[in-house]
């Protein structure tokens, strides 16, 4: 079972993760801190293990369904937000908009530059 | 004996694991039957499915969230299932080191920065400012940046739905405006803005922009991960 010694090492990191963050102290996710970790380590090996793909490839596939009861959630806070709509959609979308622009017209002009060297 | 019934199969969180799955399912199939529309994601036609079923059934979230937690749990190790691909990505980052060091803090700070000057303006309260504040980072991590925050997990997850479904015909007007053809600078963007949305958007558009974003989309999550908790803590919103 190559995929269980995958998980055990991606289980490994997060347990990693939260020792790390309970002596530092660190306001980080333990998800975070193992994920640079396990990126670390395989920069270190040069290779990604068979096992540990194998783990981590299905993981990754079943992300949306792994989020889903946390999207499911909005829908019963409907109630507790109103009065506060106008501010919360006005700043998804406003935000995003001037965020996409500011990004793709930062990101045109250093690569340009970098070009230019 | 039907009023027992209930009862009875929620007592088990296989109930809320099997109605997961089965919504999941059943909202991939009807957004592949769709023509995968970009407005509509698979996710969201998954939940509205399950949230219809719980209601439909009586189940409170909160019992619902409790049995799912067997799934949820699995949230953590998959986050750091994301350094492989983020290993994978590092040639891209040798290759173009210089503009995405500069570009990724202040484009992935703005992110953040222009939807909470928006809300703080129009009066939200901080437990919504917590909330919104990691709209464009990818679920997994977003979760633990909004516990950090102590801000609301559900409205979290519905403020991701609506900035990754923005982001993509917003990427693709302020590209024909700005005059951009780069695809790199594209998927970049799409995944720094519309986080997994945007980034499963640019792999239609091509591989090498699906790859950008993935690069934008895990090193937003990293940066704004490790400094958007302390820049709270030191700014002292959540203290409100």
């Amino acid at each position: 079972m190559p995929a269980l010694n995958g998980l055990l090492w991606l289980i490994s990191y997060w347990l990693i993760g939260e020792v790390v963050i309970h002596f530092s102290g660190l306001p980080i996710s333990s998800g975070v801190v193992g994920m640079l970790l396990l990126c670390t380590t395989l920069a270190v090996i040069g290779r990604v293990p068979a096992s540990l793909a194998a783990a981590a490839q299905p993981l990754i596939a079943l992300l949306a369904m792994l989020i889903m009861p946390g999207v499911v959630g909005v829908f019963f806070i409907l109630n507790e937000l109103a009065g506060q709509w106008l501010a919360i959609v006005a700043a998804l979308l406003l935000g995003t908009l001037l965020s996409v622009f500011t990004t793709l017209w930062l990101l045109t002009r250093l690569m340009g530059r970098s070009h230019a060297d | 004996m039907l009023t027992n019934l209930l009862p009875t199969l929620t007592a088990t969180p296989l109930l809320a694991v099997g109605l997961t799955l089965a919504a999941y399912l059943v909202g991939s199939a009807v957004f592949i039957r769709l023509g995968k529309p970009s407005w509509l994601p698979a996710i969201l036609i998954a939940a509205l499915l399950l949230a219809a079923i719980l209601a439909l059934l009586g189940q409170p979230y909160a019992t619902y969230q409790q049995g799912a937690t067997w799934l949820t749990v699995l949230l953590g190790p998959a986050t750091v299932a994301l350094g492989m691909p983020l290993y994978q990505q590092l040639p891209h980052i040798h290759e173009l080191w210089r503009p995405l060091a500069a570009c990724l803090p202040i484009a992935a700070a703005l992110a953040a920065c222009y939807a909470l000057g928006i809300a703080w303006l129009l009066g939200a309260s901080p437990d919504i400012l917590a909330s919104i504040a990691a709209k464009s980072v990818t679920a997994p991590i977003a979760i633990g940046i909004t516990e950090q925050l102590g801000g609301n997990v559900a409205l979290l997850m519905g403020s991701l739905l609506v900035t990754g479904v923005l982001t993509i015909p917003f990427v693709s007007l302020a590209a024909r405006l700005l005059r951009i053809n780069d695809e790199r600078i594209i998927g970049f963007a799409l995944g720094l803005n519309g986080h997994a949305i945007g980034t499963v958007r640019a792999f239609d558009i091509s591989p090498t922009a699906g790859a950008f974003a993935s690069l934008g989309m895990s090193l937003t999550g990293i940066f704004t991960a490790l400094l958007l908790p302390l820049a709270w803590r030191l700014v002292g919103i959540g203290a409100g």
